[in-house]
Order: structure tokens, then C-alpha cells, then sequence
């Protein structure tokens, strides 16, 4: 799995690819920690969540949303993150984890949030790729 | 006629910096841009012109979607745009305010001199980066339990004052009095509230910063005396908005509005427009969460600007009182109102969006605060690091054109991603301080090389057309002497 981030005028987009859904969103989410901070030291503890929403977009709307959420309230920055999408009777579901890195040990700039503007979900030759664009 | 066109968006010139995109197809009114040719250059770069052809879809949008001299691609609804709906029978679109709630721009005034201050300017950049938090996770300067946000998200700046964290001056030269009266705490989530509590009174990071300046001209004496601004006098000016709180505030009426309004979005052609039917449950819900939203950030601006009343007395020795430091004005450039306007010869309450755009009644306009109802709105636009601010007046054509609207700040012209190959942030900072004498302390390297100078477009050009539009008057300009930023 990979990211990419990506010129934007005033914010940060992140192009995502996984061989699995779940993997394409986990690269998302390092993207997110990536457009964060720079250097992030291997500490912190590992913390799991679940997700749920009513479709593909809105799943990963929501994640990276939690993510950011977990991030202000938990005081730590989730970065070497890892997720399964499922779906069942066209409710879509995200188990996901992270490794938090405290964000005093650490230099890092707030991402404001995620956006759905320009936001892509698809199926590729190879897997799946993801774009989304954060407000800086 | 002139005529230019950006993938395939033609533009038609009205008269000087006016520019008109003509209604066509799902348009449901035409588009304006407010720009002299070299800034409509930069504007036609990105996505901004199809940022704002899409905003002329929003239900009950009346007369144009307009877009100010500083314009740039934002997200849905381009940053530096202004769109007024119906308020009885169009919409509120969460996503054209943006997720930084009454992120805006507020100037204090002090007594100090520009060689008051020469020689201390270390001293006071590291004494402020010390007590002003800054960046991700530094907290705020108020420690926040539920009650003191519930009660901040009621009363703005009203709480401030309470305890003892404003004086009754500051309330009568802020907007509304620092508090708004639509303001309904219990609409905004147990998320928001979450992440609120440990960020009241911080600045954040990205764009925000606080700076020292030093008035550096006037253009208009009779409006610079009422402002009490005089050249060589030190001000701050403070930068920054609602926080976590407000963020998930918009994310989640975003969310909301997609789930439960999800044929109107289908009919937009951008899904962070998504917008409330004005008059339905959700509407309503989002105007009192974001009025609750605009006092939480009207007290982050007031805590820091407080806090740097008590830095200055520390390093100059004297009261803050004694240094004369005062609000000028706070003004808010993320934002939907309810005001009432002429169109067509008759007055209409409309929701007045402006994102990335900030309020300019002229002179005699009773919502002017009594202080300046004589000369008009004081407007302050942040200029970058290394390029001067200004403060101007609300335009006596500001009405007429704009819905009472001007521009909010430089506007960017280069991404993140490019700044950070351009610029390295220690460079920048030390130019800035041996070349400029403009001394700068950031939590982050990566910020400051962000946020160089050279990435946002020329603000006396976007001065210049605004006060030749006569939307916002140029009154003075000034200039940095020391800068914090996350």
C-alpha cells in the first residue's frame, strides 16, 4: 500500500493505492499523518475502532474524520494505521487500528478536516485507489 | 466587449475589476469576480472560477455568487466567495462557511511606539511563543471542562467577561457585541464539545498566527483618528478561529445533511456544497450550532489576546492598561449571517455566506457598531510574513455589489506540497529577521516554509482593487515586527 500527497492551492490532497479496500483507506490514513507531521518517532501504543457508514465515500469520510477526532481528544498522532472494509446489507464497516504517537514528542500541524470535495473511491487493474482532500 | 475564458469558463468584463460569468445551464444565477487583470490570471489558475459557477446552484442563491479580489480553489465553495440565499425559501450550506467557523481576523490597538519595541523583539516573540499555545496538542489557555464550553458556546464573549478574561470595552467594539444570540449550544455534538475543551484559547496551526506590527501609513486621517491609529504604533493582530469544536461542527451537519437532504445534494454538482432547505429541521439546528460556534471562536481570540495584554506587561513592566491596549475590531471571514438586503427594490432576509470573505457595512449602517457608525466597519486583512496588513473601512459600494462583503487576506497562490521544495522554513526565518527585522517562532519548520511570503498572491493588489471598487476603503497599512505561528 502507498500514498501520495498532492498540490492543492490552499489545502492537501492525498492519492491513495491497496491491493484491498482496506488497505487503500489505511494508506489514506498515513497520508493524513503524513500531511501531520514529517518525523514521527516509533513510540506509542496501538488503539483499535470500528467505523460504520452507508456507503464506500462515506466509510472513508467517516474514518479519517474519527481519526482526527481520536487525534485531538487522545492527544496522539494515529500513524502505521491498518483497516478491513466489509460490507453486509449495504452497510459498510471499517475495523481499523493505529499506532498513537503522542503529539508532544512531536512537531506537527493540524489538519482541520476531511473534505468530500473531489473525493474518489475506485477499483484500479491492481486494487483499489483512494483521493481526498484535507482542510489545512 | 473583453472577454476571457478559463477552461471554458468565459468571462465578461463589466467595467474595471468586474467580471461577469453569464447564467447557463444549471446556473441559477449568473457569477461575479472582482479582480484586476492580474489577479483574475492567478484566479483562472486553479479550480476557483468552477468553484464558483458551482455555488450559483444552491437553492434560493439571489442576485450572484461573487468572488472577491483574493480568491483561490477551496473546497465546494472557493475560499474567498460570497453567496447570498433565501433565507425563507433557499438554503444554508454548511460547506460554504467552511469547516474553521468564524475563523477571522481581530486587532488590538497599544500606545507603544515602534522604538518602544526595537531591540526587544526577541525577548517578546519568545515570551509570547511561551504563553500563547500554539500547533497541535498544546492545549489552550483555558484548562475546559463541558460546563465552561457549553457555557462559552451560550454566551461568547459575555463568559469571557465574567471571568474576568475581557473588560466591557472589549464586548463594544467586537461584532455583536462578542456574542450571538441564535447561539444553541445543545445543537452542536458531544464530539465537538470533546474536542473543544482542552483548545480554548490556542491558536492552532496552518494560516493562524499572532503578530506584533507597527502602523507603518495612513490613507484616511479622519478614519484613522476615530480607528485611534496613528503611524509607528505598535498593534497585534490575531488570527485564528473556532478549533476542533468548529471543524466537527461542519463536518457533522455535512454528514447529517447528506443523509437526510440526500436529493438536494444529488442535485448539486459538488457534494460539500450539501445544504439545508432554509425552514427545515436541519437548517435550523445548523444556524444555532454555528452561532454557538461563532462565540466559542469570538472567546478563543479574546483568551489570546488577553493573554498577550498580560505578556506585555511582563516584558515591558508596565499594566497593560498603562499601554492603552484596546480591541480595534474582530471581524469574522467564515461565516453565515442572516441579514437583510435590498434586491430588486425590496428588502430580504437572506443568508449572506462568506467564506474566505469578510463583512464591510459602510458608514451609517445601524449594525456598525455605535463606535464606528460614523465612518464605517473597520475590515483587517492579514498580509503574509513578510508583506504589510491593512485595516479598511467598510465601502459605500459595498451594498450594492457585494452584500456588504470584501476580501479576508492575501489569498494563496502556491500549494503546501510546492511551498515545502521552495522554501526551507529556517531560511525563511532567518531572512526574515536579517533582511526585514520581522522575527518569527513556529512550533513547526515545515509551517514557516508553508506560510512564506512567497506563497500568497500580492495583498496591496487585492488592497488596491478593493478600495478602487469602493467595497473596502483602504484606511492603513502595516507592517510585522514579530510573528508566532503552530
Amino acid at each position: 500500500m502507498s500514498f501520495e500527497l498532492c498540490p492543492h492551492t490552499a489545502d492537501v490532497a492525498v492519492a491513495s493505492h491497496g491491493e484491498s479496500l482496506g488497505e487503500s483507506f489505511a494508506a489514506a490514513a498515513d497520508g493524513l499523518a503524513a500531511a501531520t507531521c514529517e518525523e514521527v518517532p516509533k513510540t506509542g501504543e496501538r488503539f483499535s475502532l470500528t467505523v460504520r457508514a452507508e456507503g464506500r465515500e462515506a466509510l472513508l469520510f467517516d474514518y479519517l474524520d474519527r481519526l482526527i477526532y481520536e487525534r485531538d481528544v487522545r492527544g496522539v498522532l494515529p500513524v502505521d494505521n491498518e483497516a478491513t472494509v466489509r460490507e453486509a446489507d449495504g452497510e459498510w464497516a471499517v475495523e481499523a487500528s493505529a499506532r498513537g504517537v503522542p503529539l508532544g514528542v512531536i512537531a506537527a500541524r493540524d489538519v482541520k478536516a476531511v473534505t468530500y470535495s473531489e473525493m474518489r473511491v475506485e477499483r484500479v487493474d491492481d486494487g483499489w485507489e483512494t483521493y481526498v482532500v484535507l482542510d489545512v | 466587449m473583453t472577454t476571457r475564458e478559463f477552461d471554458g469558463i468565459r468571462l465578461e468584463r463589466v467595467r474595471e475589476h468586474v467580471w461577469e460569468i453569464p447564467r447557463e445551464g444549471e446556473m441559477r444565477v449568473p457569477a461575479r469576480v472582482l479582480a484586476s487583470e492580474s489577479l483574475l490570471e492567478r484566479i483562472g489558475d486553479d479550480k476557483t472560477l468552477k468553484q464558483l459557477t458551482n455555488a450559483t446552484h444552491l437553492p434560493g442563491m439571489t442576485g450572484r455568487a461573487i468572488c472577491m479580489p483574493d480568491g483561490h480553489q477551496g473546497y465546494g465553495f472557493p475560499v474567498g466567495g460570497v453567496g447570498a440565499t433565501d433565507a425563507e425559501n433557499g438554503c444554508i450550506s454548511p460547506g460554504a462557511v467552511g469547516y474553521d467557523i468564524n475563523c477571522g481576523v481581530r486587532m488590538m490597538k497599544t500606545n507603544l511606539t515602534y522604538d518602544d519595541v526595537r531591540g526587544r523583539e526577541e525577548e517578546l516573540v519568545e515570551s509570547l511563543f511561551a504563553n500563547v499555545p500554539s500547533g497541535l496538542g498544546g492545549g489552550g489557555i483555558v484548562d475546559g471542562d463541558l460546563p465552561t464550553v457549553e457555557a462559552v458556546l451560550d454566551r461568547g464573549v459575555d463568559w469571557a467577561l465574567e471571568e474576568g478574561w475581557a473588560v466591557p470595552a472589549d464586548l463594544e467594539h467586537c461584532e455583536d457585541e462578542g456574542r450571538r444570540p441564535d447561539a444553541d449550544p445543545d445543537a452542536v455534538s458531544q464530539k465537538a464539545k470533546d474536542r473543544g475543551k482542552n483548545q480554548l484559547g490556542s491558536l492552532g496551526s496552518g494560516n493562524h498566527f499572532l503578530e506584533v506590527q507597527r502602523v507603518t501609513d495612513v490613507y484616511r486621517d479622519d478614519v484613522a483618528d476615530a480607528y485611534g491609529l496613528e503611524p509607528d504604533q505598535i498593534v497585534v493582530l490575531i488570527h485564528c478561529g473556532s478549533r476542533g469544536l468548529g471543524h466537527q461542527t461542519c463536518t457533522d451537519y455535512l454528514r447529517k445533511i447528506e443523509q437526510r437532504h440526500d436529493d438536494l445534494l444529488g442535485a448539486l454538482p459538488d457534494k460539500e456544497l450539501a445544504a439545508a432547505p432554509a425552514g427545515s429541521e436541519l437548517a435550523e439546528a445548523y444556524y444555532g450550532a454555528m452561532c454557538a460556534c461563532i462565540n466559542f471562536a469570538w472567546v478563543n481570540r479574546q483568551l489570546i489576546m488577553h493573554r498577550t495584554r498580560q505578556v506585555f506587561e511582563r516584558v515591558f513592566d508596565r499594566s497593560w492598561e498603562s499601554m492603552d491596549m484596546q480591541l480595534l475590531y474582530d471581524v469574522a471571514h467564515n461565516i453565515a449571517k442572516k441579514e437583510v438586503h435590498e434586491v430588486d427594490g425590496a428588502e430580504r432576509e437572506l443568508y449572506v455566506h462568506r467564506k474566505g470573505a469578510t463583512r464591510a457595512f459602510p458608514a451609517g449602517h445601524p449594525e456598525v457598531p455605535a463606535a464606528y457608525r460614523d465612518v464605517g466597519q473597520p475590515i483587517i486583512i492579514p498580509g503574509s510574513m513578510g508583506a504589510g496588513s491593512y485595516v479598511l473601512r467598510g465601502g459605500e459600494a459595498s451594498m450594492d455589489l457585494t452584500f456588504g462583503s470584501t476580501a479576508h487576506g492575501a489569498g494563496r497562490l502556491m500549494s503546501r506540497t510546492q511551498a515545502k521544495q521552495e522554501f526551507w522554513g529556517e531560511t525563511v526565518q532567518d531572512e526574515l529577521r536579517d533582511q526585514q527585522q520581522v522575527y518569527v517562532k513556529a512550533q513547526s519548520g515545515a509551517t514557516v516554509a508553508e506560510e512564506a511570503p512567497g506563497v500568497y498572491k500580492d495583498v496591496d493588489e487585492v488592497v488596491r482593487v478593493s478600495d478602487e471598487l469602493g467595497i473596502g476603503d483602504k484606511v492603513a497599512r502595516t507592517y510585522p515586527v514579530c510573528n508566532i505561528k503552530g
